[in-house]
């Protein structure tokens, strides 16, 4: 059952269009992410579905009853949707207990429950401490304990990782996954990081330009995103010419299968072709059938390596990346061969 | 989890056949605050709303008149060379302590911080008294110089040691590694930075010179204050009084302007990058530190142990012609009453006027809030004046020299400093708390209660404190509109000292200082760290 459903919804600020038709479903217990990059309207969409902002037109749903369309607004603090924003907005004035048992009811403020909610976010025995003694990442537990505290349809989640180091947030984030989960939570995270997204998320919807361009599963995303600009957006991707014949594709780095789902709807002719960096292996160069170049520049990374190769035969392309496990211990400058896997995406052109 | 049947039991009222949709999709406007706002815009304009009545019922050619003629230029000349050379005695004073407590090793920093600000809480009027009641020499220009600056200086001081405090020491760093010598670079980065905070001073300096009464009555030096209060209150004579007024409120003006155009976009502190508490090494005084540790004690010697020194004196020297008036805890009392009562009426309504100064947006807000800096080109004399004169000849003598409008006056003259000290508590109250509180369920009122004023309250004490100190020290309005028999503490101080009491005088002054240093140091201190960038803390 759908929980959120958001349809055209447009959103300007002084004239300037922000949302533009926005529509996103999300089922009832799932974690859905919005990934866009900065500016694009995450955070608007986000505050239009708590309802600190009215939309100027679409229709937003909560498990059913309209509450933002034409004639109907329902304030943000009837629609029992959970807000974690971006820096935890935690009352200075109040203990971490007093703040997580804020939105509910007096006698119910200071019973176990509270205590139990701490002790779920990891803060047992916090609870009479004032935001300012905490860490970053004690905050966002006490904003997340507060959101679930008040029994929410919906958990909204703004960018609340951004603020905690590298190592933090993977932690955090896993431990808010599991919470969630717990919980049985439908939440919606917005993020700008589309590594969180992909590896947080049931779902991610991709927010471009105003409009949602793609909602799928995070491994349908990065195999069949909607079009070159999305592949782009999600992890590096090679974009190179090919011709379509019959059932394979010719390019730079020779024949290659096409994938079937996309297929049907190709006609044969020229195309464009997403090859990821790791569907191709590299290997000094042999005289084998393959891609002859020379690595241009070399990121290596610890657990991988991203090396740019230029065509030995036609300089004026652009680089292909590749990704190597482990790294290749080839300097910059040397000749390589690459090979590619299929099968590979592909959109007219 | 919560259902649908959860939401739906708490969720919106009404089907979708509801009113227009263009209309009940906009965000609310804040009609209520916008309207609040405009009667309180209104409210204070009211003095310079009567003193134009009052010109132009004097006759416009009379006015005129009585404005071009050689007592005016000579005022303007007394004036002006008076306010040029404090305001430049001030700077150099305040700019100068300021850099020694926050840049250098200066010994026994935090009492001199102290005792150099304490002057600021006592009256002018009675640094005067203090000096003019010692030294036949402390009299006319000269007087008037060495009275004001000593009485004044920490009215730059404050402003500018906060911004050393608060302006990025990284700059000055930055500035020796490319090459710029340490004079260079506090000419060109550390004056700079401080610049508007200078300039802010010398604005505040110079609307006291405009205003001040008391302490040139005393010292015989002839202002366009002491000629308005004189041709009002002794010679009657309104058009003159109303003359003279114009002319001061359109000097103040052009001071406030002035500093507006100055201070545009020039001399902000800011810090790039994330706020830390790092602060440069000190710099060494070295040989310097003796006569700078001298520099410092004759200072607190001259500003703050003459007035109290000299007080003491006269208790015990007692006066010569005493004559009776009220005791001091009656003249406290009466005293207290007028405070309480202008601090709570300012502190209510500067609300809405800071509401929308913080939370809102857009023109309206902007142009009412500039239209309360209106009140601070009224000196004290001219507001009491205007709704003194107004009430006793166009209302039917409705509220003349009654408490209510004595309080009133003092809530149009003191309205600035609530809303400032009502601004920067709400500004502890930002809105993604009241979005954040309102997404938990609380209505807009509980909001309001639980979060918004909670935060927001000893900001609310700090400015009704600000309001009630500058009413226990104000002498001028009081003066003029004090109901008949009653006595405030510098009524009476004032009483006496007119009579040369000095004896009977001194325990009034020294009641007027405790009262007003020891809250002025606190509240120094609250804006001090609400000023600082370095979060809520609440303890």
């Amino acid at each position: 059952m759908t929980q959120l459903a958001v349809t055209g919804l447009t959103k300007a600020f002084g004239g300037r269009p922000v949302l533009t038709d926005v529509d996103l479903d999300v089922p009832e217990g799932s974690l859905t992410a919005i990934l866009g990059p900065s500016g694009s309207g995450k955070t608007t969409l986000l505050r239009i579905i708590v309802g600190f902002e009215h939309a100027d037109g679409g229709t937003v749903t909560l498990g059913g009853a309209v509450v933002d369309g034409p004639g109907a607004h329902v304030p943000a603090e009837r629609r029992r949707v959970g807000y974690v924003p971006q820096e935890g907005c935690l009352f200075p004035h109040l203990t971490v207990a007093a703040n997580v048992g804020f939105g509910l009811p007096r006698p119910e403020r200071r019973t176990q429950a509270i205590g139990d909610l701490l002790d779920a976010v990891g803060l047992a025995g916090l609870g009479g401490r004032y935001p300012h003694q905490l860490s970053g990442g004690q905050q966002q537990r006490v904003a997340l304990a507060r959101a679930l505290a008040i029994k929410p349809s919906l958990v909204l989640l703004d960018e609340p990782f951004g603020s905690l180091d590298a190592n933090l947030r993977a932690t955090i984030r896993a431990d808010v996954k599991r919470l969630l989960a717990e919980a049985g939570a439908t939440a919606v995270l917005v993020t700008h990081d589309q590594d969180e997204a992909l590896s947080t998320a049931d779902r991610v919807a991709v927010l471009r330009d105003g409009i949602v361009a793609q909602c799928a599963a995070p491994m349908d995303l990065y195999t069949m995103p909607a079009d070159p600009e999305l592949a782009r957006f999600i992890g590096d991707a090679n974009l190179v010419d090919g011709i379509l014949g019959d059932g394979s594709v010719e390019t730079i780095l020779g024949p290659l299968p096409v994938q079937s789902s996309g297929r049907a709807s190709l006609n044969p002719g020229p195309v464009t072709v997403l090859v990821r960096p790791e569907q191709i292996d590299i290997a000094a160069k042999n005289g084998t059938h393959g891609l002859d170049g020379r690595i241009v520049a070399y990121g290596y990374h610890g657990h991988d390596a991203v090396v740019h190769v230029v065509p030995e035969l036609e300089p004026g392309l652009p680089a292909i990346v590749v990704r190597t496990l482990g790294g290749c211990r080839l300097p910059a400058g040397s000749p390589v061969t690459l090979h590619a896997r299929g099968p590979v995406l592909a959109w007219q052109r | 989890m919560a259902s649908s049947q959860t939401l739906l039991r708490s969720g919106p009222p009404g089907g979708p056949a509801t009113p227009p949709a263009g209309l009940a999709r906009r965000a609310k406007r804040p009609v209520f605050l916008i309207a609040a706002s405009c009667l309180v815009a209104a409210l204070l304009a009211t003095p310079l709303v009567f003193l134009l009545f009052e010109a132009q019922g004097a006759g416009a050619s009379a006015v005129a008149h009585l404005i071009f003629r050689s007592l005016t230029a000579s005022l303007l000349w007394n004036t002006i060379r008076l306010t040029i050379v404090v305001t430049a005695l001030c700077t150099v004073i305040g700019t100068g302590a300021a850099w020694c407590i926050e840049r250098t090793n200066l010994p026994g920093k935090r009492v001199w911080e102290i005792l150099i600000v304490v002057p600021l809480a006592i009256p002018d009027f009675v640094v005067s008294f203090g000096w003019a009641s010692l030294w036949t020499w402390v009299q006319g220009f000269r007087g008037a110089v060495v009275v004001m600056t000593l009485a004044v200086y920490p009215l730059v001081y404050l402003p500018v040691a906060a911004s050393f405090r608060a302006a990025d020491p990284g700059q000055e760093e930055v500035a020796r590694s490319l090459g710029v010598g340490r004079l260079r670079t506090f000419t060109r980065i550390t004056l700079a930075q401080a610049r508007g905070a200078i300039l802010g001073g010398c604005v505040l300096v110079a609307m006291v010179m405009l205003a001040e009464y008391g302490a040139f009555e005393i010292l015989g030096y002839q202002t366009f204050t002491t000629e308005i209060f004189g041709e009002f209150s002794l010679s009657f004579s309104v058009p003159a009084a109303c003359a003279l007024s114009l002319v001061l409120v359109a000097l103040s003006l052009l001071v406030l302007g002035g500093e507006g155009i100055a201070a545009r976009g020039r001399g902000r502190v800011s810090r790039s990058g994330p706020l830390v508490a790092r602060n440069l090494p000190p710099r060494r005084l070295g040989k310097a530190t003796l006569p700078v540790l001298a520099c410092f004690a004759a200072l607190v010697v001259l500003a703050l142990g003459v007035p109290v020194g000299s007080s003491i004196y006269w208790i015990f020297q007692g006066g010569a012609h005493a004559i009776s008036g009220v005791t001091v805890p009656t003249a406290a009392l009466t005293t207290a009453g007028y405070g309480i009562g202008a601090a709570a009426v300012d502190t209510v309504l500067a609300l809405p006027l800071a509401m929308l100064a913080v939370r809102g947006t857009g023109r309206i807000r902007h142009l009412l809030e500039r239209s309360t800096y209106l009140v601070l080109a009224m000196p004290g004399v001219v507001a009491a004046f205007a709704l003194s004169y107004f009430t006793e000849h166009y209302a039917n003598g409705f509220g003349y020299q009654s408490a209510p409008l004595l309080i009133l006056c003092y809530a149009i003259m003191f309205f600035p400093l609530a809303l400032v000290g009502v601004k920067a508590s709400l500004a502890r109250a930002p809105a993604s708390l009241d979005d954040m509180a309102r997404s938990l369920g609380q209505r807009r009122l509980a909001v309001l209660l639980r979060v918004t004023l909670r935060l927001a309250l000893p900001g609310l004490a700090a400015a009704f404190c600000l309001v009630f100190l500058s009413v226990v020290t104000e002498l001028t309005a009081t003066l003029l509109l004090i109901p008949t028999g009653a006595q405030t503490l510098s009524t009476q101080f004032w009483a006496y000292e007119s009579n040369l009491s000095y004896g009977q005088a001194a325990p009034f002054a020294l009641v007027m200082i405790a009262i007003a240093a020891l809250p002025s140091y606190v509240l120094g201190r609250f804006f001090n760290r609400s000023g600082n960038a370095e979060g809520i803390t609440i303890t």
